[in-house]
């Protein structure tokens, strides 16, 4: 039995962005203007103010979309492929944005726009896997197959996100490993974690927002032309 | 500017930049999607 999902506003979620973009402002004028210069890396060091909390996004959007695809698996319920949908997209964009910071910090500091690093090259291979799985969605018309496809291929896909998140401590890599609260400077955290929460906002903002338009998508799909014609009628 | 990095601000003017590009133009996507 299908039930018309409810139409909500999306005045929630906008609120939300606007109170995520200020946050973002002020944690990254504090970056930039406020927190000082890195002793041995001088002003380059900044970019870890965006760096930093985006992979710290990302690798929670990641094991969001772990959750959804688990829980669709278990349960079968819809709502959970249309959150697939907006967490599988929305780590793509992270994942690359990742890539691209981490280019831009890479040249300044190792001389290298890339590296075949364990980091990069796992985090590169872990984008390719949810832009296959953002593809095998597009292509897969049935509602089911591709929802169940897609929800076994995000389960496979996460095996990588430890992979990257120890492959610092694992393996010989460029990339630094990771500092902990105690061994960085307060005026180096205030930004970090401003413009994470800024971050997560938006994120969760624009993630509530894109799995409405997927579950309207899903509910176009998969609800009885009868039923819409009733619901029309009355 | 200080540092054994000399310079350096083009880069982190072009990660900041990249970043707001990147999610403010997927927030405006997303926006626009649901709204057509």
């Amino acid at each position: 039995m299908f039930e018309r999902m409810k139409r909500k506003t999306i005045a929630v979620p906008l609120a939300l962005i606007a109170i995520a973009a200020l946050f973002l402002i002020a944690g990254s004028f504090y970056g930039l203007a406020v927190a000082p210069a890195e002793v041995h890396m001088g002003d380059v060091q900044r970019i870890m103010y965006v760096h930093v909390p985006t992979a710290w996004t990302s690798m929670l959007v990641l094991t969001w979309a772990f959750i959804c695809a688990f829980t669709f698996l278990f349960t079968g319920k819809w709502k959970w492929d249309s959150r697939l949908e907006a967490a599988v997209q929305m780590s793509i964009i992270l994942s690359f944005l990742l890539c691209m910071q981490g280019s831009i910090w890479a040249k300044p500091t190792w001389g290298v726009w890339w590296d075949w690093d364990p980091r990069l090259t796992t985090m590169a291979v872990l984008l390719m896997a949810f832009a296959g799985i953002s593809a095998l969605r597009h292509f897969v018309e049935d509602p089911l197959k591709r929802a169940t496809w897609s929800a076994v291929a995000t389960v496979i896909g996460y095996v990588d996100v430890p992979i990257v998140y120890f492959s610092v401590k694992w393996w010989n890599s460029l990339h630094q490993q990771q500092s902990t609260v105690s061994t960085i400077s307060r005026d180096f955290l205030i930004p970090l974690f401003i413009n994470f929460a800024g971050m997560l906002l938006l994120v969760s903002a624009i993630m509530t927002i894109r799995t409405r338009t997927a579950a309207r998508r899903l509910e176009d799909e998969i609800v009885p032309p009868s039923l819409l014609v009733q619901e029309a009628i009355a | 500017m200080s540092g054994i990095l000399s310079g350096g601000w083009n880069f982190v003017v072009a990660a900041y930049a990249l970043t707001a590009f990147i999610l403010g133009g997927y927030a405006i996507h997303v926006v626009r999607e649901i709204r057509r």
